[in-house]
Parts: C-alpha cells; sequence; structure tokens
C-alpha cells in the first residue's frame, strides 16, 4: 500500500522535475506581472488580452507568423544547447542570423540559382546561409582555442560587427543595396527571385507557414539523438563538464569547441536563410530585430532539453506575435513583451540559483 | 590515561545519539561521544566511515537529524560554521582555504576583523602564537610561496588565534612530510596541554600511537569501538575499523600504513627483475619542464625502468612531480629532452596516442584530471575507449554499461549501479576504477602511477598495490610517484629522488636507506 503510494509520488515527482515546474511557474508569473503593467497603463485589460489573443491564434495567417517566428528561435535554441554541453555559451545568434541572411540574400540575388531545378534554387541559398553562419561562429572557436578569448564576449561583438555588416550591404549600391533609381530609394536589396523563396506547406499565402518547419524538426530530432545516444554528445559533455579530464581521455578540447560552435553557427545562419528565404525576401537594415537574443533566452530556458527549446521557441513566438498586435490594437507597446521575456529569463535564473543552494 | 583524574571531570562536548541521514545513506548513527578538556582524541574509520560527517556536525556545517549535542553542558545546535566559532570550536579541513596571492597575516586577519586593520600587531599576535606552539611562520610570506606543510600551519594558526576550546582537524597529515607530521602531532599535543580539547581525524595508525590519548572508531557510520589506552591496542583498533583480521591485509599496505614495522621479511615484493632493458623499456632522457616564468621545474630527469620493474619516485610534494607526470602523460610538452616506449619515442604524443601506445595514467589529481565526476561510472571506465563501443557514431550504451559491471566486478568497484555519477563513489572507489580504467588498456607497457593512494583507506590502498603489482607482473614498467616514503619503500624496486627538480639519487628500496631516502628529499646531496 505504502510502497505502491511511494510509487506513485516518486512517478509524479519524475515528471514535474523541478526544471519544468520551475520554467512553467516563471513563465505564469512573467505573464501576471505583464497584466498587471497593462493594467497599471490604464488601457483595458480585456481588450489587451483580445489584441493578444487575436494577434497569437486569432487567423490563420497570424498563427503561421507565430510558427514561422518559433522556427528562427528554435534553431538559435538548439545551437546554443549543442554549444552549451561543451560548456560554451553562444550568444551570437544574431551575428550568425545576420551573415546567414546576408550570404542567404546574395546568392539568392546574384548566385545564378534562380533557374536552377528540383529546389536547388533556394536549397542553395540556405545552405550558403548556413555556411556564413558556422563561418562566423567559428572565429569565435578559433579565437577560443588560440587565444583563449572568451566566447561570450566575442560572439557578443561578432553579432554587432554581423548587425552592422547588413546595414553597410544594405547601403552600398556595389554591395547589395538595389540600383539607385532616385534619391527615394530605400536602403535595401532588391526582392530575391520567386524561385528562390521557400515554398510553403500549404501554398496559400493567407497559412504562409514555410518548409523551414519540417526542417527544423528533423534537425531538432537529430540534434536530439545526437547529443544523447551518440559517442559524439557523450565527449561533448566531458568536456564541457571537465576538459582536462576529457583532454587526458584523448578527447581533443580544442575539436570540440570549434565543432560546437561551428554547428551553433550554422544552425544561426540557416535561421537567417529562412527569415530571409520565406518571409520577409528582402535584406534590409534590422532585418533581425533581436531575433538571436530570443532564440538565446529560448535556449536558457530550455535548460539544455532539445523539446525544451521548442516549447520555449513556440511560446516566444506566440509572445512576439501577440505582442505586435497589442500594439496595433490595444496601444500597448510592444516593448512589455520584451519585459515579460526579461522577466522570464531573471525568474528562472533566481529559481536555478536557489535550487542550486538547495542541492 | 596522563591525567586520571580527568575522566571524572565533565566533557567539554557530548554527543548522545546522533544520527544523520544524506538522503538514504545514513552517514552517522546513534553515535555517542565524550570530548574531555585536554585530550587528544583520534577519530579513526576508513573512508565513507563517517569521520568527516561527525566534525561537520560538531563545526555546524551539518545539523544532526536525531540525538543532541552538548558543548559546557549546555543545550549545543549551531546553525552554521559561524555559530561554532564563537562558541570558540574551530577546525581545520581537509581542503584548505586561503588566498593564495595574500600574505600569512593577511589570511588570518580575513574574517576575523572588520573596519581598519592593523597588520603590524596581526603579525607580532602570530610571531607569539608560532612561538607558542613551535609553529614557524613568516607572516608577510605569500602562500604562493609555502610549501603544503606551510600552508596547513597558517590554516592550524588561523584556528588558534580564536584560542578555541575545541578544535579539529580532518584527516591533516595526508599532504605532509614525515617530519611535518611529526611537528603537527607535537603541535597538537601542545594545544591539548592548554587545556583544548583536540580532534584528530585520521587512518593512520602510526599517529594514534604517537599522539591519541582516546580513540573512537568508527565504522560505517556507527561507533565500533573505543580505547583509553589506544597505544596498546592498535590491533583490536585496526580490526575493528576494517572489520576483520590484520593477517588478511596486505602486508606492504600494513607496513606503509604503520601498522607493521617496514621491511623483514614481512614485505613481500614482486621478485627483483634487475634484467638489462629489453625493447619494451621506458627510457627517459633529460626530460626538463620550463615553466612559462621561466623556472625550471623538471630538470635533466633522465631514467630507464625495465619491464616488470617499479621505480618509485620520493619527494616533498612541489619538487617536480606533478610537471613530471603531466610531461610523461602529454598534458604539457617538455621543454627539452625525449621519452622512449620500447623504440617508440612518446615525447610530443597527444594524450591520445600516449593511451594508444599503451601508456596508463593514474594522475595525482583524481577529480580534475582522472575523471570526469558529473558523468557515470560506466562512460569514465571506457571515456578513452569510447571508440570500441561506437557504430556509426552510436553508443552501444549496453554494452558499455555491461563491460563496465566487469570491470568493476574485478576490481572490487563498489557502486550502487554502473551508471550512478562518478562523484556518488568514495574516494577508493573512484580511484581503483581510474585504476582499472589504465591498466586494462590493450597492451599496457608501462604504468605511470602519481600519488594513487592519497586519501584512500586500508583496504582501498592494499588493493591499489595489488593492481600496481599485477600490472608489473604481466611486464609493464611502473613509474609510482609519491610523497609517502613508506610506500614506496614497501612497493618500489628502487626509489630515485626528486629535489627541485633534479634527481639526488637512487637507491634501493630498502626500510635501511629511510634516512638517506630522507636526507636527500631534503636536499642533502649523497
Amino acid at each position: 500500500m505504502i510502497g505502491a503510494a511511494l510509487n506513485i509520488t516518486t512517478s509524479l515527482r519524475g515528471a514535474l522535475r523541478p526544471s519544468v515546474t520551475i520554467s512553467v511557474a516563471a513563465v505564469v508569473a512573467a505573464a501576471l506581472v505583464g497584466l498587471a503593467l497593462i493594467f497599471a497603463m490604464n488601457v483595458p485589460v480585456v481588450d489587451a488580452v483580445a489584441a493578444f489573443v487575436d494577434g497569437t491564434i486569432g487567423t490563420p495567417y497570424a498563427i503561421a507568423a507565430s510558427i514561422n517566428r518559433s522556427i528562427a528561435f528554435a534553431l538559435v535554441g538548439i545551437g546554443f544547447v549543442i554549444a552549451n554541453r561543451a560548456n560554451l555559451v553562444n550568444v551570437g545568434g544574431e551575428g550568425q542570423i545576420a551573415v546567414g541572411g546576408i550570404a542567404a540574400t546574395a546568392v539568392a540575388l546574384y548566385g545564378h540559382v534562380a533557374g536552377l531545378p528540383a529546389g536547388l534554387s533556394f536549397l542553395i541559398p540556405l545552405v550558403a546561409a548556413a555556411i556564413a553562419g558556422m563561418l562566423w561562429a567559428s572565429i569565435a572557436g578559433v579565437l577560443k582555442i588560440k587565444a583563449g578569448t572568451n566566447e561570450v564576449i566575442s560572439t557578443l561583438l561578432l553579432s554587432f560587427i554581423a548587425v552592422w555588416l547588413v546595414y553597410w550591404c544594405v547601403q552600398s549600391p556595389e554591395l547589395l543595396r538595389k540600383p539607385m533609381t532616385s534619391s527615394a530609394t530605400l536602403p535595401e536589396s532588391l526582392e530575391i527571385p520567386d524561385s528562390t523563396q521557400l515554398p510553403l506547406l500549404t501554398g496559400d499565402y493567407s497559412f504562409p507557414v514555410h518548409i523551414g518547419l519540417p526542417v527544423t524538426i528533423v534537425i531538432a530530432i537529430v540534434a536530439a539523438i545526437v547529443l544523447s545516444k551518440t559517442a559524439f554528445g557523450l565527449q561533448l559533455r566531458a568536456v564541457g563538464f571537465n576538459p582536462i579530464a576529457a583532454s587526458r581521455a584523448g578527447i581533443s578540447y580544442s575539436r570540440m569547441v570549434l565543432i560546437s560552435l561551428a554547428a551553433a553557427g550554422a544552425l544561426g545562419g540557416l535561421a537567417g536563410g529562412f527569415m530571409l528565404l520565406g518571409e520577409q525576401y528582402v535584406l534590409k537594415d534590422g532585418f533581425s530585430s533581436g531575433y538571436g537574443f530570443d532564440g538565446l533566452v529560448a535556449g536558457l530556458l530550455a535548460r539544455g532539453s532539445i523539446v525544451g527549446v521548442i516549447a520555449a521557441a513556440l511560446l516566444f513566438g506566440f509572445l512576439r506575435s501577440g505582442g505586435i498586435n497589442m500594439e496595433m490594437v490595444a496601444g500597448v507597446p510592444t516593448a512589455l513583451v520584451m519585459v515579460i521575456q526579461g522577466l522570464i529569463v531573471v525568474t528562472l535564473a533566481g529559481a536555478s540559483f536557489f535550487i542550486g543552494r538547495r542541492t | 590515561m596522563r591525567d586520571p583524574t580527568r575522566s571524572l571531570a565533565e566533557p567539554l562536548l557530548s554527543l548522545r545519539c546522533v544520527t544523520k541521514r544524506f538522503g538514504s545513506l545514513v552517514a552517522l548513527a546513534n553515535a555517542s561521544l565524550d570530548l574531555m578538556p585536554g585530550e587528544v582524541h583520534c577519530i579513526l574509520g576508513e573512508n565513507g566511515a563517517g569521520k568527516s560527517t561527525l566534525c561537520n556536525l560538531i563545526f555546524g556545517v551539518h545539523t544532526p537529524d536525531e540525538g543532541a549535542m552538548r558543548f559546557h553542558g549546555e543545550n549545543y545546535r549551531p546553525a552554521g560554521p559561524s555559530d561554532a566559532l564563537t562558541s570558540g570550536i574551530a577546525m581545520v579541513h581537509q581542503h584548505f582555504s586561503l588566498v593564495h596571492d595574500m600574505t600569512v597575516v593577511d589570511n588570518v586577519i580575513l574574517g576575523q576583523q572588520r573596519g581598519f586593520v592593523n597588520t603590524r600587531t596581526w603579525a607580532q599576535r602570530l610571531d607569539r602564537l608560532a612561538n607558542d606552539y613551535g609553529l614557524a611562520l613568516d607572516p608577510y610570506a605569500k602562500i604562493d610561496d609555502l610549501s603544503v606543510g606551510e600552508r596547513q600551519r597558517v590554516e592550524i594558526v588561523k584556528c588558534l588565534i580564536r584560542q578555541p576550546r575545541l578544535f579539529l582537524l580532518d584527516e591533516p597529515t595526508a599532504v605532509l612530510l614525515p617530519e611535518e607530521i611529526a611537528a603537527l602531532l607535537d603541535v597538537c599535543r601542545r594545544v591539548a596541554e592548554s587545556g583544548c580539547a583536540v580532534v584528530l581525524v585520521t587512518h593512520k595508525l602510526a599517529e594514534i600511537k604517537k599522539a591519541a590519548d582516546r580513540v573512537t572508531v568508527l565504522r560505517g557510520g556507527r561507533v565500533v569501538a573505543r580505547s583509553d589506552h589506544p597505544a596498546d591496542e592498535i590491533d583490536a583498533l585496526v580490526r575493528a575499523m576494517i572489520q576483520g583480521d590484520l593477517k588478511s591485509l596486505d602486508k606492504s599496505a600494513a607496513s606503509a600504513l604503520g601498522v607493521v614495522e617496514a621491511g623483514g621479511d614481512q614485505v613481500e615484493k614482486s621478485a627483483p627483475t634487475p634484467q638489462t632493458p629489453r625493447q619494451e623499456a621506458v627510457q627517459i632522457d633529460g626530460l626538463s619542464v620550463i615553466d612559462t616564468q621561466g623556472v625550471t621545474r623538471l630538470d635533466n630527469f633522465t631514467l630507464t625502468i625495465g619491464p616488470g620493474e617499479i621505480v618509485g619516485v620520493a619527494g616533498v610534494e612541489g619538487n617536480g612531480q606533478s610537471e613530471l607526470a603531466a610531461a610523461l602523460s602529454g598534458m604539457a610538452a617538455p621543454s627539452r629532452g625525449r621519452v622512449f616506449l620500447g623504440n617508440i619515442e612518446t615525447t610530443h604524443l597527444s594524450p591520445k596516442d600516449i593511451t594508444a601506445a599503451g601508456i596508463g595514467v593514474v594522475p595525482e589529481d583524481r577529480h580534475t584530471v582522472g575523471c570526469v565526476v558529473e558523468m557515470s561510472v560506466a562512460e569514465n571506465m571506457f571515456l578513452n575507449r569510447l571508440k570500441d563501443f561506437t557504430s556509426f557514431g552510436f553508443l552501444r550504451r549496453k554494452e558499455l554499461v555491461q563491460a563496465a559491471r566487469e570491470l568493476m566486478r574485478r576490481f572490487d568497484v563498489r557502486a550502487v549501479s554502473a551508471e550512478v555519477a562518478f562523484s556518488a563513489l568514495s574516494g577508493g572507489n573512484q580511484q581503483k576504477a581510474v585504476l582499472a580504467r589504465e591498466i586494462t588498456l590493450p597492451k599496457l607497457l608501462f604504468l605511470l602511477a602519481a600519488q594513487p593512494t592519497r586519501g584512500l583507506d586500508v583496504g582501498a590502498v592494499a588493493a591499489v598495490y595489488g593492481h600496481i603489482r599485477s600490472a608489473c607482473q604481466s611486464g609493464a614498467a611502473v613509474l609510482l610517484i609519491s610523497s609517502e616514503l613508506d610506500e614506496l619503500i614497501a612497493v618500489a624496486d628502487r626509489i630515485v629522488v626528486l629535489y627541485r627538480g633534479r634527481i639526488m639519487g637512487t637507491c634501493a628500496a630498502d626500510p635501511s636507506e629511510r634516512e638517506r631516502i630522507g636526507g636527500m628529499m631534503a636536499g642533502q646531496a649523497q
């Protein structure tokens, strides 16, 4: 009798692992603070919530936009988790998205891919985006291996550089700016050819989820398997826990650092490629608007679990969409969504601190 | 024992039926203990017997689940170490907590005073204290420049300057030289004579013979024996500690621990195999390590080890042993010199290739180099051979765990399962696991073991010696680096002595050479 009761409690405890309960609690607490802030702004809470819901799941278009956003967050988040297994903190998602976007635009517009058959017209720009992100992150990897530069600093600074690279590219006619026909020509690239735009899953522009969704799901599954079932995943963990012992056991620290950062960068670049080829079609300044940092937060929130990344990415994707609609319809600044996100992170960090102390 | 009236006196601290659990593990069960003012009370027990838990309960690090403690006849329930300190209880932990960039006196002042600090008065107090107890220390020396023994003296002074009434030392002699141990025991004696109760946690019996007034033996968290005349009852205490017979104890482990005198016909060594070095012998030729500051840490180390030979490296810690081990194991490139395994040069090979060449390494620092404590026992046991359990990149985890179980059985590594975290193992079992991994390398030609028995209990020490010997009997050359001279004399065939990175001399591992070796360890040329 008692044994059965014990069994039930332990299995319950297993289901409600502290990490999961805490994440949910953090999200709920932050949402409550958000509601309180809306109330304090003298906006009718009901209107604001209605606008939020409308912006997230009100229309098929809203759902699709939220999903597309979540895809970018998820890719960056998965990359974060991979690098984090080696105890690396990749905060360069934003920059990796940016170089991915540049590469995708450049190849789609000037790579003579538009006429290629069998989907190569959009696959080649996508691969270019991933490679660009990979190389960008590898700079931080090489700096870490050769000079011991902290990857938090290097990936962050590389992000700033990449964001300004986008600016440079779209401002200079000799780079990616569209031909200047008048002084009113906007500083942005030409629209990429139709054949290089990602096919939509439904083919219907009222529900514009692109093929990034299945690709991301496959990547998530592969990443989860590699991390948990392969020797490589084990070696990555060993390096993350104890680089000296790992190296004594014949695992190359440099190799692990480089591979994991490169993988994270490739996923960031791919996210940039998806954003450009699947939604925006035109490269302009600020085309990422902080997606890299949201992805990073998704990775943090997930505490190392790929499933967690997906959940967090979806949460943030819908949160962002709802926030934008809330601003347009109810007049609540979208910055509120950022506040909520920030609160989630702070709550989580605080909670994990207390958990760490208890055990 | 020294003062018959004292047993009538009131105990300074008494524990009554104290129990402490960590999860399902009962670390201390129903333990009762009286500590008298003016006595040196030894707590004896193997690793995991509950010695440290006992100290931590008294010092307020943990709170007991059951039972009561009385200090000076009053109820005593410290909420933390600061409560213990204010009550007049001080503790020297196994691991030092010193700020390396600061001077001795600054370290002593830390945490003792707020506001303005007059370093000079503190230094004078320090000098007085040092004179009273025979603890020579330069108050203005930097911790970085001190030897391990001196650092421990700083920790002791940090405690004594508070004038404690109860002084706990958790395995203080594990890192010390023979003469430093003697000096420490002398300090304990003097502190006790000043009316303080001294608790000395140890598993070395020689120390008990020398210093203890009374002994309490723990095993599996229970008090299993007490003695008011420990020097006369050593055998009984050992039996109580290991729950076995002295005769079953490995002879050299016994002599290394001081149960029996080293030497004589009690110590069996591997059959002497002083044959001329064959092809597989290890040749270390003029190995030198110069650190980043340009200091020569290892100077022209030249040594040949024959197959089946155990060569011991003696020396006070910090005289080049760590650098020697790092260079031989591929963890740091030597500045000069070459290393040959048979006719293969291994000087600049990566750790991976060194393992592949047949060099097994038991690193000095088990926790930072030997294993990844966060990962499972099975993963740790094959971390350097994951390839054998991988197909198409996928880990054959079942097979890995199965193989680990087999190895754990062979090497008597005790753990709940092969899949628990390595950190859940006791120190002895961790070391046995590391040994198991390194000794079972496909073709072991050379075993490098650095301080392999540090912090281990009697049973584990015996097991480690047994495994090292079996490696040597199967033809591997063994280099045993140890700061325990008794251990080297008991296990090695010959001993080289390192002093300031240089070989001071070589001699047979014979108890009669003890003094000569001791002299060379202190830098006397022969």
